[in-house]
């Protein structure tokens, strides 16, 4: 897959409005009606911090969730900690985010449950636009397989060690990862021919045409505006 | 005729060929997939005759095939009889749904969730609600959680009668298709009566719900839970006697406790292999926490037992809602704050700030603030279905992301079909219940 590197890609997303911030950022000791008595896990944070030290970047708490976000490198290492020492034994989730900065650009989370302690929680790893590479977990949680696919399919983050990369829910084909903010909402044009909308037609190169300002030619040739109507 | 698009591919005489590196590189995966079941027949050291016979072979079913209940493609390469490996191929379904999130406000975004699980859309706007207000701390007001929680249990109902039917239908028995559908139709009536809209209900909203139950509404949601349990105990003693049905479905599909927790099954799949793992007690959302119910488990972890804990959910969902009704307090449904909620339509059509509140939250909606991000998950009829949002401080999420339990449940799917026979087939498609407008999101 020709992939294009990662100075001459456009920075500007397509609609990035910017309405207003009226709030602060949240400081974490907000009270929020729906936070979990499950997402709060200081005690395995601090097992966390005692067993990896400085690995650990950053501990994060909003509405009561706990987010971890620990160096890429060491992933493998701190969910096989969680899974065998701390009973986190079951993933339940794992997805990309975009940051669109320049340093750090893309996330993945890690959403983890021990299922007999009654907690969850996120773990994070940052990785840069010039080489998203992450060690995949598929090792330690078999659940990640697809999750990581998808991930991959969206974003384009490479995970290493992975059994079976191939792309989720586009096709092989298709050479963009459509979840990266400066993938426009309406597609690329001709990045997924379709079938033709008329029988012999042509293919279709671009669904939303009418929205990128395609006027399709008339069916028939319309009389000319002068021509006299015959009284008969 | 159309001509051949630019990219690699074989050479198909001018036909125009869909996606060919997209076929190759799955008939890749299905050559060079570990198989155990492979080793049955070649022991590792010796590589006789491979195939004498003859009986391998490569099949793709759907993503037309009506057994695969949507657009599911599973390409399983056989022997005899036997599925040695199988690759499922999703997307056929894939809107984007993540990426309209980002360009939809709050508020905009929950239709598309009615198409997600679309047997079940109460839960999806629920599931969505939820998240927002947990990310924007929003507080609900209680007589909009009982409702809510009514009608989650409604849509429960909806979506195991619907897999009760489907199941049925896919083993060889029509008339219960037939009896499931009539009481479907009834909570279809339900949802008319509440919110106007049959099937994509999108009746809930950020901080509360759009209108209050009618007393027609209670009435008939009343003679349903009272109807209801009576019909489904006729319909056990005819389905849970029934030879086929038993024998097709025992030993089938069969997932231990600790693969089912390894491949992230969630849900009804999950409990049937003995895991107690239930978002309604696991982070009790709405009032969960003080209704009495059990959460069935069954511990065989194989088709029947998958059966007999939707079934057993189905009566719970009856004992929820009569609780609720039971409960249901007087006071307002959504709200007040009209900065965090619509205000009601009397406001709007009446006063001027009422208007511009409306107009307001319309076009701005409800601002998280900068940076928050948290995840909410609830018992959807399929398992756990769970929304991460991050915020950047506007109206409208940074980034959404969807933990689909019909995704998670179709990985565990693929590792069940190897080494079933391809009779069974849908069989297990139909017990692991996927939607795959869910799955594909």
């Amino acid at each position: 897959m020709t992939e294009r590197s990662g100075s001459d890609r456009p920075k500007t997303p397509e609609a990035l409005k910017f309405h207003f911030t009226p709030v602060d950022p949240p400081r974490g000791d907000e009270f929020n009606p729906h936070a979990k008595a499950t997402t709060y896990v200081p005690d395995v944070v601090e097992a966390l911090k005692a067993r990896f030290g400085d690995v650990i970047e950053e501990v994060e708490l909003y509405a009561g969730e706990h987010t971890v976000r620990v160096r890429a490198d060491y992933i493998v290492d701190v969910c096989r900690f969680l899974k065998e020492e701390q009973g986190f034994n079951y993933l339940a989730d794992l997805g990309g985010i975009d940051r669109f900065t320049d340093e750090g650009r893309f996330e993945v989370f890690y959403n983890l449950v021990s299922i007999e302690r009654r907690k969850r929680i996120r773990l994070k790893v940052r990785v840069d636009e010039e080489n998203p590479v992450v060690p995949s977990v598929t090792s330690v949680y078999r659940a990640a397989n697809w999750n990581e696919r998808e991930c991959y399919d969206m974003f384009g983050i490479r995970f290493e060690g992975h059994p079976d990369l191939r792309r989720m829910y586009m096709p092989e084909d298709f050479e963009y990862h459509p979840l990266r903010k400066e993938f426009p909402l309406l597609g690329i044009p001709g990045s997924l021919p379709l079938p033709p909308q008329t029988p012999g037609g042509p293919l279709t190169r671009d669904p939303f045409a009418r929205a990128h300002g395609y006027v399709p030619p008339p069916g028939y040739e319309e009389p000319p505006a002068d021509a006299e109507v015959s009284e008969h | 005729m159309s001509t051949a698009p630019s990219f690699v591919g074989p050479d198909r005489q001018g036909l125009f060929n869909f996606w060919p590196r997209h076929n190759e590189a799955i008939y890749r995966r299905l050559a060079t997939k570990h198989a155990w079941l492979e080793e049955r027949h070649r022991p590792p050291g010796g590589d006789g005759e491979p195939d004498p016979l003859e009986h391998e072979m490569i099949l793709n079913i759907g993503p037309q095939h009506p057994a695969t209940h949507g657009v599911l493609r599973c390409i399983v390469k056989l022997d005899g009889e036997v599925m040695e490996k199988c690759v499922l191929d999703l997307g056929y379904l894939h809107r984007g749904l993540e990426k309209v999130a980002e360009h939809k406000t709050y508020q905009e975004f929950m239709p598309y969730t009615d198409r997600m699980d679309y047997l079940s859309p109460y839960s999806n706007n629920v599931a969505w609600c939820l998240a927002v207000e947990k990310v924007a701390g929003i507080e609900v007001p209680e007589r909009a959680q009982w409702i809510r929680m009514i009608m989650c249990e409604l849509a429960r109902i909806s979506s195991h009668l619907l897999w009760l039917g489907v199941g049925l239908m896919d083993a060889g028995a029509v008339s219960v298709f037939l009896w499931a559908f009539k009481y479907r139709e009834e909570i279809y009536n339900i949802f008319d009566e509440v919110c106007g809209a049959r099937f994509t209900v999108s009746h809930s909203r950020i901080g509360g719900v759009a209108s209050d139950l009618s007393p027609t509404a209670i009435a008939m949601i009343r003679r349903f839970v009272e109807e209801f349990p009576r019909e489904l105990a006729d319909w056990e003693k005819i389905i849970n006697r029934n030879k086929i049905w038993i024998d097709r479905n025992e030993g089938i599909g069969v997932l231990t406790a600790e693969e089912a927790i390894e491949l992230g099954v969630t849900g009804p799949n999950l409990r049937g292999s003995g895991v107690d793992y239930d978002i309604r007690r696991f982070e009790p959302y709405l009032k969960y926490d003080e209704v009495d119910f059990n959460i069935p488990i069954r511990t065989e972890g194989d088709s029947l037992a998958r059966y007999f804990v939707r079934m057993e959910e189905m009566k719970e969902s009856v004992r929820i809602i009569c609780q609720c009704l039971e409960r249901l307090p007087e006071g307002p449904i959504r709200n007040d704050n009209a900065k965090l909620a619509y205000p009601s339509k009397e406001e709007v059509y009446y006063s001027m700030e009422g208007m511009i509140h409306d107009f307001l939250y319309t076009d701005v909606g409800v601002c998280p603030p900068k940076g928050a991000h948290s995840y909410h998950a609830i018992e959807a009829p399929k398992g756990e279905l769970g929304f991460y949002i991050i915020s950047d401080g506007t109206g409208k999420p940074w980034r959404v992301r969807i933990k689909a339990p019909s995704f998670s449940n179709l990985q565990g799917l693929e590792y069940m079909m190897e080494g079933a026979m391809i009779g069974d087939m849908v069989i297990l498609i139909g017990t692991i219940d996927p939607v795959m407008g869910e799955a594909d999101k």
